[in-house]
């Protein structure tokens, strides 16, 4: 059988042209001498440079780190946390339900996330700004941080912490010496998901921002409106750029360590 | 040198170390222990034997620390030590996963411990060495638990679980990863550090080999109780029922009815065949010698000749169906009158060639009167 028929490289080629030809085309133009988005008047770095002399994207950009930072580090705590008690509590009564619960916001409509947590800002008398866009990041990256973590724990032999527990620890440090080391890795991808999908969420952003804080996504939406400038894909550019980055280092870091977990378990089987 | 024989189970002054007061530990609507009361006394070496399922290991796990009587008192130095989390007992537990700690190496794995209790670095590290030394893993000290072997590690796990010097010992099943060869070496290895150190053992095991090489005491359990609790010889030489006989060793057991006739008792078991004369245990307290019984005794006291032997009054006449060749030993099966097999074990002090009974061949079976037991049947 021919693995590389003619069907097959066109069913490739459209299937990638169709998720990255959109990405190529902002890059590209990103690096337009031209002020017209459309027209290609040769290459230049210009607008990059403009934009690190734009003081509103620089603020919008500040402002975006706060919130990715804060949220992805906070939604970590409560993710690991969240995991930890579900994997390990065994049964109870509503468990199923409980661990549901958690999974629940990664397929809710952003829209409906927004909205019911701006009319809880709204219903407690919060003041709008940055920390209620922490607060709403957290709430949904939370999620992704437990999901990451509690399929890591799983595979986690319980006797480790109870060996901890036997010689001496208390429940805490038996968490803080022996899981959390070994579980490391799972809890840092589970953070760089987080701060990525905190870096480019527009939507809840948008609902649960005030006036005084504009994260960069809100700012380059509201900019649009206004004509597609250089400057934007010069910004769109190098968000990409971060977000891919962020996205490779999660995942190499979660594969790096089922590779090593792997060839433990291989050695221990062959000296066993 | 003079020895004193360690039986402090027979001293009536002694006080045990653990007490065991009416336990019984249900999960959910499944009994995993069932009333049960013992003794384990300081510097016991004492083995938990049993199918899997029968309670050893919750047994254990409630001294540890990891599960709670859900009736019954459990005292260590009488204490009881029902309120007293894991990590605040003088217990350690070695376990069966080892669960040594991955991402520490092999001295940081055995300081582990010491470290919780102590910032003195320096008797942390001469207590270190001193384990290191005893489980012959100095040269190991910096390799991670990946990058040893089998056994070395299940030196480790014992290390670090020792390194506290702990009142007592837990041992889970802690051979089971290891081949026949090491395992053996390691029992004895065992036994040699238990009394180096003078600590208290109590060791879970389903293989009753190992059992009976390092236990001071076996308890037999079966379905979250306790079925004998003794030293391995009598364990061995005088079961108090058809299960122990049945689960240690090999064991020919007939069914029959017994009488007492003076010293011995004859017992009946088939229609037209000569009676089985035995001996009635009234000093360990099991089978009263009348009724209803069953007479147990070891392929090892069965003695196989071609010849039928004079002098003696237990006889059974078969012939030989299967041969077991061990090596050492050699287990005949020789199917007897009423069609069932009985097996007879003799040590080969000659050459194989040189053997003379082989399959299809008469033979006589025949054993003293004191070789078996009569169990209540």
């Amino acid at each position: 059988m021919k693995r590389f028929s003619w069907f097959n490289a066109t069913s490739l080629t459209l299937g990638f042209a169709f998720l990255y030809l959109p990405m190529i085309i902002l890059v590209i133009y990103s690096f337009n001498e031209s002020k017209l988005v459309t027209v290609w008047a040769g290459f230049s770095t210009k607008w990059y440079g403009e934009l690190f002399r734009d003081q509103e994207f620089l603020d919008a950009a500040w402002v975006t780190l706060q919130v990715a930072v804060f949220s992805s580090t906070i939604a970590t705590v409560l993710g690991t946390m969240a995991a930890t008690v579900l994997v390990r509590a065994g049964r109870f009564a509503g468990r199923t339900l409980f661990s549901g619960m958690i999974y629940a916001p990664l397929v809710m409509p952003e829209v409906i996330t927004g909205l019911s947590l701006l009319l809880l800002f709204i219903g407690i008398g919060l003041d709008r700004g940055i920390f209620t866009i922490v607060l709403a990041h957290t709430t949904f990256a939370m999620c992704y941080v437990s999901v990451v973590v509690s399929s890591r724990l799983t595979s986690f032999d319980q006797a480790l912490e109870e060996a901890a527990l036997d010689l001496g620890c208390t429940p805490f440090q038996a968490f803080r010496l022996v899981t959390l080391p070994i579980i490391a890795p799972a809890v840092i991808s589970g953070w760089l998901l987080a701060f990525t999908l905190s870096l480019d969420d527009l939507v809840i952003a948008s609902f649960t921002t005030g006036p005084s804080a504009t994260t960069l996504p809100i700012k380059i939406f509201s900019a649009v409106r206004l004509g597609v400038s250089p400057e934007i894909n010069a910004l769109s550019t190098l968000m990409i750029g971060i977000v891919t980055i962020g996205v490779i280092t999660a995942s190499l870091i979660s594969k790096r360590a089922a590779v090593a977990q792997a060839r433990d378990e291989r050695a221990a089987a062959r000296t066993a | 040198m003079s020895q004193t024989v360690f039986a402090p189970w027979n001293d009536p002054d002694e006080t045990p170390l653990i007490r065991f007061k009416g336990v019984t530990k249900r999960f959910g609507g499944f009994t995993a222990i069932d009333d049960l009361t013992l003794d384990i006394y300081a510097r016991e070496f004492f083995a938990l034997l049993g199918p899997s399922g029968c309670g050893k290991t919750t047994l254990m796990r409630m001294l540890a620390g990891f599960e709670n009587a859900t009736e019954g008192t459990i005292e260590l130095s009488g204490q009881n030590i029902a309120p007293i989390p894991p990590n605040k007992r003088a217990v350690n537990m070695m376990f069966q996963s080892y669960a040594l700690f991955p991402h520490l190496s092999v001295w940081e794995n055995i300081a582990f411990g010491l470290k919780r209790e102590s910032t003195d670095k320096e008797a942390i590290s001469a207590r270190v060495e001193e384990m290191l030394r005893l489980t012959r893993l100095t040269k190991f000290a910096k390799r991670k638990p990946h990058q040893i072997s089998g056994g070395q590690r299940q030196r480790v796990a014992l290390a670090r679980s020792l390194a506290k010097a702990p009142k007592l010992l837990l041992l889970d099943e802690p051979l089971g990863a290891l081949d026949k060869k090491l395992r053996e070496e390691t029992q004895f290895e065992l036994m040699d550090i238990q009394e180096k150190t003078g600590t208290t053992f109590v060791i879970v095991t389903h293989d009753q080999e190992e059992a009976m090489t390092v236990a001071s005491r076996v308890a037999v359990m079966d379905e979250g109780r306790l079925v004998q609790v003794d030293t391995p010889d009598v364990i061995y030489e005088a079961p108090n029922s058809v299960y122990v006989a049945d689960f240690i060793g090999d064991v020919n057991i007939i069914e029959g009815h017994a009488t007492p006739e003076g010293e011995r008792a004859r017992i009946d078991w088939a229609e037209g065949q000569p009676p089985i004369w035995g001996t009635p245990r009234g000093a360990a307290g099991t089978g009263s010698g009348a009724g209803k019984v069953a007479f147990a005794i070891r392929p090892e006291k069965v003695a196989i000749a071609k010849e039928k032997p004079e002098g003696r009054r237990n006889l059974l006449e078969g012939q030989v169906i299967d041969i077991a060749y061990l090596g050492n030993s050699s287990t005949y099966h020789v199917k007897i009158a009423d069609g069932r097999i009985f097996k007879a074990q003799t040590a080969n002090t000659r050459r194989l060639v040189n053997r003379d009974i082989t399959w299809e061949d008469r033979v006589w079976l025949s054993f003293t009167e004191t070789a078996g037991v009569i169990l209540e049947g």
